[in-house]
């Protein structure tokens, strides 16, 4: 009994020199990300951005965490623990904004920068960063489509849900630039998916069958790319038809191989680590963002800023990044 | 037995409690090392105080429902905290002007998400009680049911609660510097001591989950046992549920589905007997804490919470390693199958 106490001691010890062993060393200033939920693909790469930006500024301690487990309550209590730390600033991505408005207010009210996004609804925060205008994405990636249609024949689009906000401002966003060009016929506003990709190929299918003469396809939901790749696929349409839509390399990464989706639309999550991080810095340093700045990373030079829902502002960049066939394998997240 | 009030000289008999007592002050101290003394600052212990109650209302539930022994377990806690909450937040606002009447919204708002609490938890004992349902399978079928209520109720997206200085400061106001939450947290847990170790229900409850065969024989009635004690678990729920929705000032189906796992552990590593028969108050007070320390002090390291969890698992396997005398009733209660009466432990 008494080894397997002094062995449980020793384990019990062990454990607290490994965790002091990974505290980080204090800086002057801390900057912390807090994301969704740690692990997944997503988050390791905007994990690779805040590091970049530890390594640009040494005399910052910049670091991500974020709870094991995606829920809203491990999130909040993240963020609790670290307003009594007194870090110098928060960069959050909400895993539902309304849940953290106290927690952010009381940062906010402390003298914490607040830096959030994918949260344009966000009332307590100093800036909010959206990678880019809904609308201009969308009309974006509509502008790819009209260009692999030669700007003529029938198209439709489909969206995962239209009480989705986002994705509908993207297929809006791509039906008014559609209407610069005469001969482009929208056959299909707006077709619901659910955010389901069986459901999505379930819906190409149809739309294929009452329109054979079909010249391309515009997806809002990740999902609705592989839906639609998995019916031009199996109707061997490959090349007679233009798909585009937002998608993730990973996933749609044999579509685009396949030929059945000619190219996909994103964001960088390292960029947008980077993009929060450096604005936090700018708000320490008593800065704030302007219209037409430029942050130092693709996609984020000519910032838009307009007003949030609270106290803050929203800023939006440009920052989707066009991949096909050729360079998909860049961004393997 | 474990009714009557230790003295002092056997304070210090219970191993599970020393064992838990021990690991909070290690954690304490090398918390303070390590943060040179910030982890001792107001700031951190009122953050981690109030941090505490939403998870530690349902272990004291998860608790309650394993004394009952028979398989006792209430999975539904988390479902039905957010489920009373919602419902409060989304029918209060009609009835009740929160701006003009502060004090009568607030009291509207705790008096129905309670009652949605003492509700959900009557179902369980009825079904249990009455159906004959085995504890897990009921309450994980009404687990679903009230998760699917809110769900429905609120289309999915978080239900706003407009701010009410009275309803707000349940979740984050302070008296002399501690949380409100904590001291909800310190009444229900003297309340369930009390309820456990000085009432007739307490003791019944205690001899019921160590063998409920013998109970039957003594005229304990099972069935109105079962419906109090998960009377109790609703309402450890909707405290929970309340403290929650005020603290957030939005009530959300999914909040804390990490919760109900959590809140187990927490029980289990009080030294919760999970056949039944034993738990105390005390040992889940500190038990919770524990957990509470260990990822506060990750958090304010800035260490992966996944080495949290990991830590977490470490303690729960130290718990039972060494601090297990008290685990002694589960051997019993396997063998009550066959042996009509249990030798009285002491």
């Amino acid at each position: 009994m008494k080894l397997t106490r002094t062995a449980t001691a020793l384990a019990g010890a062990s454990l607290f020199i490994g965790a002091m062993a990974l505290a980080q060393a204090a800086g002057t200033e801390t900057i912390v990300t807090v994301v969704k939920v740690t692990g997944i693909n997503w988050f390791n790469r905007m994990d690779e951005g805040v590091k970049e930006f530890a390594k640009e500024n040494p005399g910052i301690n910049a670091y991500q965490t974020g709870p094991g487990q995606a829920d809203a309550a491990q999130q909040l209590k993240i963020v609790e623990d670290l307003i009594s730390k007194k870090v110098s600033a928060l960069a959050v991505v909400p895993f539902d904004p309304p849940t953290l408005e106290p927690a952010l207010k009381k940062a906010m009210d402390r003298g914490i920068k607040v830096v959030t996004h994918e949260a344009d609804n966000e009332k307590n925060t100093d800036v909010d960063i959206e990678a880019f205008d809904n609308t201009a994405y969308g009309a974006s990636l509509n502008e790819h489509l009209a260009g692999c249609m030669h700007q003529q024949g029938k198209w439709a689009v489909l969206v995962g849900s239209l009480g989705s906000r986002s994705q509908v401002q993207w297929a809006d966003g791509g039906i008014d630039n559609a209407k610069k060009y005469s001969k482009m016929e929208l056959v299909e506003p707006k077709l619901e998916t659910n955010n389901d990709g069986e459901r999505a190929y379930e819906v190409a299918k149809e739309v294929l069958r009452k329109h054979p003469d079909l010249k391309g396809f515009q997806g809002s939901s990740s999902l609705d790319i592989i839906g639609i790749g998995r019916a031009v696929e199996e109707a061997g349409l490959q090349g007679k038809l233009c798909v585009y839509g937002t998608g993730l390399a990973g996933e749609a990464g044999k579509f685009l191989e396949s030929g059945a989706v000619n190219g996909i639309a994103f964001w960088d999550p390292k960029l947008a680590g980077l993009a929060m991080n450096r604005i936090a810095k700018m708000l320490i340093d008593g800065k704030t963002v302007t219209n037409g700045m430029d942050l130092g990373l693709p996609g984020y030079n000519k910032l838009q800023v307009t007003k949030g829902p609270g106290r803050g502002i929203i800023v939006r960049g440009q920052g989707w990044i066009d991949v096909d066939k050729s360079n998909y394998k860049q961004y393997a997240f | 037995m474990m009714q009557s009030i230790p003295a002092a000289s056997s304070w210090f008999k219970d191993r599970q409690l020393n064992f838990l007592l021990g690991v909070n002050l290690i954690i304490v101290i090398v918390a303070m090392v390590l943060s040179h003394g910030e982890f001792g600052g107001i700031d951190n212990l009122q953050s981690m105080a109030s941090q505490l109650p939403e998870v530690a209302l349902l272990a004291l539930g998860i608790m309650l429902s394993m004394i009952s022994g028979n398989g006792g377990i209430d999975l539904s806690g988390v479902g039905l905290a957010n489920l009373s909450g919602m419902i409060a937040a989304l029918t209060v606002p009609h009835y009740v002007n929160g701006d003009d009447s502060p004090l009568l919204y607030t009291s509207a708002f705790v008096a129905l998400s309670l009652a949605i609490g003492l509700l959900g938890g009557v179902l369980n004992g009825l079904i249990i009680a009455y159906l004959r349902l085995t504890p897990i399978l009921c309450t994980l079928g009404t687990q679903l049911v009230f998760t699917g209520l809110a769900v429905a109720l609120s289309n999915g997206a978080s239900v706003h609660v407009d701010y009410v200085d009275a309803l707000s400061a349940i979740g984050n106001g302070t008296v002399f510097q501690v949380p409100i939450a904590f001291c909800i947290f310190v009444a229900a847990l003297l309340l369930v001591g009390w309820i456990l170790r000085q009432r007739p229900f307490g003791l019944k409850l205690y001899l019921m989950g160590t063998n409920p065969k013998a109970a039957v024989y003594a005229g304990i009635p099972q069935a109105r046992m079962l419906i109090g004690t998960y009377m109790l678990c609703g309402l450890m729920a909707a405290l929970s549920g309340l403290i929650v929705t005020s603290h957030t000032s939005s009530a959300k189906w999914d909040y804390g589905n990490s919760y109900l796992l959590i809140a187990i552990l927490i029980a289990v590593m009080g030294g919760v007997n999970p056949s039944g028969g034993y738990g105390r108050v005390l040992c889940v007070l500190f038990s919770a804490s524990v957990l509470q320390l260990l990822s506060s002090l990750f958090n304010l390291l800035g260490v992966s919470q996944f080495f949290g969890d990991c830590a977490w698992g470490f303690l729960l396997l130290a718990s039972l390693a060494f601090a297990g005398n008290l685990r002694l009733p589960f051997k019993t209660n396997t063998t009550t199958s066959k042996t009509p009466a249990t030798p009285p432990r002491t």
